[in-house]
């Protein structure tokens, strides 16, 4: 796997502020993937986004690290439920 | 410059106490908070004022002012003023306005100048709150933008230059995208915060039909005339498809609302080069509302063979 699009954990603790506990939190809860090359974890860059908005969570909010996993699981479905309400309104369009 | 009742926007009392502002704040702000409301700009705005209204009232200082000039605040332009004058000519206020210049790390996704006028007026421009104060490398604000097309300009792949705070930005657009759809392009939004990556742009598509079908993801759908003679004996007609007509055989006895498929003749799949959906054409029986006097003799004719 290239690297280029990979940050090592262990940088991403120390520019974000966060504990290696929260990171590995984040990876057990399904929440981010963890890439382990030569003994050294990376984070794809594709999940700084969902990485970052979980921080903001738990600082913003305080909402600890059961409360974030059970958000980013209702995100999703949230996600979801538009999708498919996108897709049957333009569905709908077909006849009106 | 609007007055903006920060007490009200915390749906407090102005006897609250701190330990009411911070209850109140967090639980708005749980309300609010963007993550939790995504695409949601009226959330998004109330988010900024109950974040502007807790960084006023959680200040004892500002909350003093606050309450001094509330509803007056335009005598605080006045003040300001007088202080200004009273500075510039070597006399001095003691305490007033003019407190702002303190600064926040910030890990937000909303503009530079989304506080008020009035906060800004109040307590200094550049002064910004939003929960997490702690600092950080942030990624810069995601942006987020609307794109109007037409129908028939998705239907391939093309360069659109969009305008996205001052800045040009040319791309192209993948031929397919839905209307509603919404994509990312990395790297377009706003600067990092302290050394983080740039933000991204989020573009949301508009998609207008302006032709003759009707769109269901990748797949058309139209509705075509046949003559009645066609319908019955069969025969050939010319369709309409989105890149040009094409000649199909109507087989003899087709019904009224009979639907054909033409494989590979629909729309663009999104992202999957050289493969398009189906175009689904659904036949209408024209039926002749007036009939000369030979074509009414046959019809008679017809009638009698018990047709």
């Amino acid at each position: 796997m290239k690297k280029d699009n990979l940050i090592p954990a262990e940088e991403i603790c120390i520019r974000y502020k966060v504990e290696r506990k929260f990171v590995s939190y984040l990876f057990e809860s399904g929440i981010i993937e963890i890439v382990k090359i030569e003994e050294t974890e990376y984070i794809p860059d594709e999940h700084l986004s969902e990485f970052e908005r979980m921080i903001r969570l738990s600082r913003d909010l305080e909402i600890n690290l059961e409360g974030l996993e059970a958000i980013h699981h209702l995100l999703q479905q949230i996600d979801k439920l538009q999708q498919d309400n996108r897709r049957l309104r333009n569905r709908l369009g077909l006849y009106e | 410059m609007e007055f903006i009742d920060y007490y009200k926007l915390l749906e407090l009392d102005k006897s609250a106490s701190q330990a009411d502002i911070k209850k109140a704040y967090r639980k708005l702000a749980r309300k609010y908070h963007p993550d939790l409301n995504p695409n949601d700009k009226d959330a998004q705005l109330r988010f900024q004022q109950i974040n502007e209204a807790n960084e006023v009232l959680s200040d004892p200082e500002k909350r003093k002012k606050y309450d001094e000039y509330g509803k007056d605040w335009k005598h605080a332009d006045q003040f300001e003023e007088a202080r200004r004058q009273q500075a510039a000519s070597g006399g001095g206020f003691g305490g007033g306005f003019g407190g702002g210049g303190q600064s926040y790390t910030y890990s937000g996704s909303f503009d530079d100048d989304t506080f008020s006028d009035f906060f800004e007026q109040m307590f200094g421009g550049r002064a910004r709150a939003r929960g997490s104060h702690r600092g950080g490398h942030f990624k810069g604000q995601d942006y987020n933008a609307e794109l109007q097309l037409k129908l028939s300009e998705v239907y391939k792949s093309k360069k659109h230059t969009l305008t996205v705070n001052g800045k040009n930005i040319r791309l192209t657009i993948p031929a397919g995208v839905e209307n509603g759809q919404t994509i990312k392009i990395r790297g377009h939004g706003g600067p990092g915060v302290q050394g983080g990556p740039k933000g991204d742009l989020y573009i949301t598509f508009n998609i207008l039909n302006d032709t003759g079908f009707r769109r269901e993801r990748e797949n058309l759908y139209s509705t075509e005339e046949i003559d009645l003679t066609t319908a019955v004996l069969g025969g050939e007609i010319h369709v309409r498809t989105f890149d040009g007509k094409v000649k199909l055989k109507v087989k003899p006895g087709t019904q009224n609302g009979t639907k054909v498929k033409l494989k590979g003749k629909g729309f663009p799949k999104y992202k999957k080069e050289g493969q398009f959906g189906d175009l689904f054409i659904t036949y209408k029986v024209k039926l002749p509302k007036h009939l000369n006097n030979d074509q009414e003799r046959l019809f008679r004719e017809l009638q009698k063979t018990g047709l």
